[in-house]
Parts: structure tokens; sequence; C-alpha cells
């Protein structure tokens, strides 16, 4: 409604008793009603803007005064506009709590830095990381809480295109790779991300290589040093030659079982077809295995086989590789004379392969570490008894290709025990007709 | 905060907290020191040793530097109550992290010396990775609590220091049974003492610079007082 229409309205409600008082007592009486009611009009407008300038101290949808008249049309436009502005501001604020929720649940470090990289916000995950506190931290220059040498000299030289890897301070050596990204003017975002297990396996690469590298080398320097000789003396004895030639044939053997080996375990671990699977006639493997254990032994070590199991499912040229291993490695860490054993039993309901021998034994701390690539116990030893280093790791393998596992029990001095335990589901029970045929070929 | 007041001068704000930033940063490198000197006395990587000997430089360079701060900051500011006492615990502090380089360089020597024998006789060094471990975090929470102006923290960490003086003194039993055992281990387990000894330094100095955190916010020097009324102290609610 038009303000100067209902103004006039109201004007000429409040002009009709006027005149009708005017019209009966006299034009006094008439006036004194008019100034009355004027005056009643003044003190009620008086008392709403009073309101409205109280309600406007803290101004609320619930607290909004009610009136009629110009003034309530005021109220009532006021009413909707704080009701849009509650409505924004509370969708503003679950924005903001679900974005922070979002940067809480982040499993990378989020910090917020402002322009003189104070500490403004950061999540759970960089509070775990840095051993930040919530309650006092922000604010603080974060250089003062990350103090390491190279985190100072990245945040402060300001190019930012590569990450920064960092040790963590606490001893538990965590590294962390670390992004900074400026966003609104000057403000950054540091971003950290828990490096330690990507590290770790790079470093393991790393050696992996240096390993094989070394290994392939030593016996290939004895190759050249050897043929240089033959080439540079022509007129060599015959007798001397074939020894040299001799030397120069267990090198490249030794290279050549490296090598084998490498395949073999790159075979086990990178498999891309399901496992072949057949029945696997373990007594005949048994047998190949003591014989294969005796030419090697060269009748030095005595042999016990004692097989009371059945047949086992799996593969057949996995299997004799891990207890190929197992043999030989009992072989030559048993020194003349020893005895080694070889059992193939059923022990608390599962089939259990074992190799014991009465040989040197094995200290316990190296035990947790004896099944990694070119773990060697003792460094000289083990490439005169001609070992790549990788049996173990190759048995180790092979079994959890058959979710078995290897269990080694040792005692320095007194001889050792490699179980391969298998799961019981893997048993066949023995047919007196059954040979498996694979095993030959293999 | 009370400490952080503003002051008339925004100048010398921004040069007491460029002050304490220059302590972080020297802390950060002491810290860095004596991980790496730890590090590589476990892994006797002979290249640690000599990168920690020559970061002891910068050390002491930051020492002096802030050392020179301080004075200026004395001279020209006359600072007073919260401020003075701040001063004059960073010339403390700037010591006592001068010293514990000076542990950390003494670790990688002794390191380059039972290194150099090339054979480590004495195999317990995992209990010695056990009381780096705890010199290291107890450096970290001091500095944490320097930062942060936190009594309650500094006062744990003075009461950590008794542990790290009995680990010490377990090892030194540990080490004397093994050269009673076998007279050979004698020279390399003599270095190993030392190397433990000189961890169990750095717990005192870290010791003194979480007493110099009480002094400064709570304005008591609480230096040979006993345990317990230190914690009182530092747990106390006057500023």
């Amino acid at each position: 409604m038009n303000l100067w229409m209902s103004l006039a309205l109201r004007l000429s409600l409040g002009a009709v008793p006027c005149l009708v008082v005017a019209a009966f007592f006299g034009a006094v009486a008439g006036l004194a009603l008019a100034t009355l009611l004027l005056l009643l009009a003044v003190i009620s407008h008086w008392r709403m803007l009073n309101q409205l300038r109280k309600w406007l101290q803290s101004p609320t949808t619930e607290t909004i005064p009610d009136a009629a008249g110009a003034l309530g049309q005021v109220f009532a436009d006021l009413y909707r506009a704080q009701r849009d502005q509650e409505r924004s501001r509370a969708r503003l604020a679950a924005s903001l709590e679900r974005f922070r929720e979002a940067a809480g649940a982040l499993p990378d470090g989020v910090v917020m830095l402002d322009p003189e990289n104070r500490i403004d916000w950061f999540n759970p995950a960089a509070q775990g990381q840095f051993g930040l506190d919530p309650e006092r931290d922000s604010g603080t220059l974060v250089t003062n809480l990350l103090r390491q040498p190279d985190f100072t000299a990245y945040i402060q030289q300001g190019d930012f295109s590569e990450p920064l890897l960092m040790r963590g301070a606490a001893a538990d050596s965590r590294v962390f790779s670390i992004v900074v990204i400026p966003f609104a003017v000057s403000n950054r975002l540091l971003l950290s991300r828990d490096v330690s297990q990507i590290e770790r396996v790079e470093t393991m690469r790393r050696d992996f290589v240096a390993n094989v590298s070394h290994e392939l080398r030593t016996p290939l320097t004895v190759i050249m040093g050897f043929l240089e000789h033959l080439v540079d003396d022509p007129a060599m004895e015959q007798q001397t030659r074939m020894h040299f030639l001799k030397l120069l044939h267990d090198q490249a053997q030794r290279m050549n079982r490296l090598v084998d080996d490498l395949l073999t375990l790159s075979k086990l671990e990178n498999r891309q077809q399901p496992m072949h699977e057949e029945i696997v006639d373990i007594p005949s493997l048994l047998s190949i295995l003591v014989a294969d254990g005796k030419s090697l032994s060269a009748g030095k070590h005595a042999f016990k086989v004692d097989f009371a199991a059945g047949n086992l499912l799996g593969s057949a040229s996995e299997l004799r590789s891990a207890f190929g291993n197992l043999v030989s490695n009992a072989v030559r860490y048993t020194p003349d004379g020893g005895t080694i054993s070889l059992r193939w039993i059923v022990e608390a309901g599962v089939p259990v392969f074992s190799v014991a021998d009465n040989g040197l034994g094995i200290a316990p701390e190296h035990l947790p570490r004896l099944t990694e690539r070119f773990y060697r116990v003792d460094k000289g030893r083990s490439a005169q008894t001609g070992g790549t280093g990788l049996g173990l790791a190759i048995v180790k393998h092979a079994l959890l290709n058959h979710q078995a596992r290897l269990e080694i029990d040792s005692t320095l001095g007194a001889g050792s025990t490699f179980k391969a335990i298998f799961p019981s589901t893997r048993m066949v029970a023995v047919e007196p007709t059954t040979t498996v045929s694979a095993l030959v070929k293999t | 905060m009370a400490l952080m007041s503003d002051h008339v001068s925004k100048k010398f704000d921004a040069e007491l907290e460029g002050l304490r930033s220059r302590v972080m940063q020297m802390g950060g490198l002491v810290e860095t020191q004596i991980n790496h000197a730890i590090e590589a006395f476990l892994h006797g990587d002979t290249d640690g040793f000599d990168q920690v000997i020559a970061d002891d430089e910068q050390v002491n360079f930051l020492e002096v530097s802030i050392d020179d701060d301080c004075t200026h900051i004395i001279a020209r500011r006359q600072p007073t109550a919260g401020d003075l006492r701040m001063v004059m615990a960073v010339i403390k502090i700037v010591t006592d992290l001068e010293r514990i380089g000076d542990e950390a360089a003494k670790i990688a020597r002794m390191g380059n010396q039972v290194y150099q024998r090339d054979n480590l006789l004495v195999p317990r060094l995992h209990e010695m990775r056990a009381m780096g471990d705890v010199a290291v975090r107890m450096l970290r929470d001091v500095l944490d609590a320097f930062v942060r102006l936190d009594p309650v923290a500094a006062a744990r960490i003075v009461r950590e220091d008794e542990t790290v003086d009995d680990n010490f003194r377990g090892y030194l039993r540990l080490l004397i049974t093994y050269m009673m055992e076998d007279p050979r281990t004698i020279s390399t387990a003599l270095d190993i003492v030392f190397v433990s000894k000189a961890l169990e330094r750095i717990g005192d100095h870290v010791k003194n610079i979480a007493e110099n955190v009480i002094y400064i916010v709570k304005g008591k020097d609480v230096r040979h007082i006993g345990l317990d009324q230190l914690e009182r102290e530092a747990l106390s609610e006057n500023n």
C-alpha cells in the first residue's frame, strides 16, 4: 500500500471522532481530543523506536518487536533481511565446517601459514607428524617449531617448484615430503606427506642393485684376470693352462648360478598366471633331493630320510627349488662328518618338511633377516662355499606361493632346523598307484 | 600472553621476536647435529661424523652472534621485567645449546676412533640407541617448551633428566661386565663410555634450558632448589 494513502487513511480515521465530538460538544472539546490522540500516537511511536534501537544492539529473528502501522512495515522488512542473513551465515558456516572436516580427514598434513610464516591453522595429520599443539601453536612462526635447518632454508628461499624431503625431528626417523603452495595473495599452504615407506623400498632397491652388481663382479674379476694371463702368456704349460681353465669354469658356473637364482626369484615374485598346480609325489622328490645332496656333499655327510606324510598339491618345480635350497644350505654349513636329516611328516595336523643339521648353527640376531636377499651371516664364508645369497629368499617366495611358512630353529654350535609348514588343505592322501611323471622331467 | 605484550616501539617487538627465532634456528641445527651424530655412530658412517664436526662451527658462530644481539638489545632498549628475563635467559640458553653441539661433535670424534679400529667387540649398541633417543626427544621438547613458553612441560623435562642419569649408570655397569669378561673390549668400551657420558651431559644441558624457560615465565630462579619445589613453582598460578 502506498505510504501516503496509508497516512491519509490513518489521519482521516483519527479526524472522524474529533469532528463528531466537535459537532456535539464544541470546537474546543474536538481540538482537545485531537491533541490527545496525536500525543498518544507520538508516545506509541517513541516506544517503538526505542524497541527498535534496543533490538538493533543484538539483532536476532526471535526477539524482533511486533508493531502495527508504518514502523510495523519497517520491522517486517528488517525481520526478512535478518532471516536471510542468518540463513546465509549458517550456510557459510556449514560449508566452512565441511571444508575443515575434509582438510582434517586428509591423510597428509596441512598447515596454513600467514604472510609472515606464522601458523594459522593445521589439521590433525600435521599435528601428529610435527608434534604441534592446537591449543598453543596458532600464531607461532612455523620455523620455530619445525626447526630442521633444511626446512628453514627451504621456506626462506621461496622457490617451491621442487618438494623438500625432510627427516622428522623424532628419533623414529620418519621421512616427509613437503610441498608449499602459495594461495590468496601471500598466504601459504604447507602440505606434508609421510614417505618413510617409499624411502625404505627405494633403499632396498638400491641395495639390491648394488648387491647384484657386486656379486656378479667378483667372479668376473677373477675370470678377466685369468683370461689376461692366458692371453699374455701363450707358451703356458699345459698343466697350468688346464688348472686356469678349470678355475675359469668354476667362476663362470658361479655367475650362471647367480643369474639362474635371480631369474627364479623374479619368476616367483612376478607370477602373471596362477600357479600350475599338480599332485607332487613327495617321496620321489625326496629321493632326488637326497641324491643331489649326496653328490654336493661328496660323501662327507651322512643323510637320514624319514617320511610319513602323503603327497602335496603344488608346483613341482617350485617345491623342488625350495627344498633343494634347504638341503644344499645344510650341506654347505655343516662341517664334514655331520648328519643331515630330511623329514616329511604330519605335525599337529599339518604337513611339515624339515631339514635338520648338526652344523654351525645361526646366532639369534641373524634369524629375522635371513631370508633377505644377499643377507650374509658371515661375509667371508658363504662366498667360498659357493652360495649365491639368494637361496633362502627363493625358499621364502616359493613357500609363500604355497601359503606355507618357513620356521627356523637354531642354536649356535649345535645345528639348525629349517621347517616348511604347509596348510593341511594342500595335503593329498597317498595312493600307491599314483606316480607323477612331472618330477622326472624337472 | 602477557610476555608478548605490544610495546610502544613495534621495532622492539620485532627485535625480541627475531632473537627468539634465531635461538630456534640454532636449536634446530643442534638437534640435527645430535641426530646425525647418533645415527652415524650406530651405523659407522664416517661421512656423517665429518658433517657433524663441520656443523659445529656454524653453531659456534650462531652463539657469538646471538650473544651480540642480546648485548645490543640491553644497551639500546634497557628491557625490564619479562623482556629482561627473556634476554638474560637467551644468553644462558645459547651457552647450553653450544655445549650440546660440542657434545655432538665429541660423539662424532669418538665414533671416528671406534670405527677406525674396524671391529666392534661390544655388541650392545641398542642400549645406546635408547639413551640417544631420550636425549634427542628431551632437546626437542625443551625447545618446544621455549617456543610455547610452557613451564609445565619444562618441569617435566627437568624430572626426565633423572631417568637419563639412571640409564647412564645402568649402561656403565653393563659395559664394565664386558670389560671384565674380555680385556680386548676395554678400549672400545671406554670410547662408548665417553659417548654415553656425552649423552648424559646433553641431558644436563637440556635441564638447564628447561630451568631457564621456567625463569622466563614465572620470574623465579629455580636452579638448585630441588625437584619438588621446582614443580610447585612451575605449576603455580601467579605469573
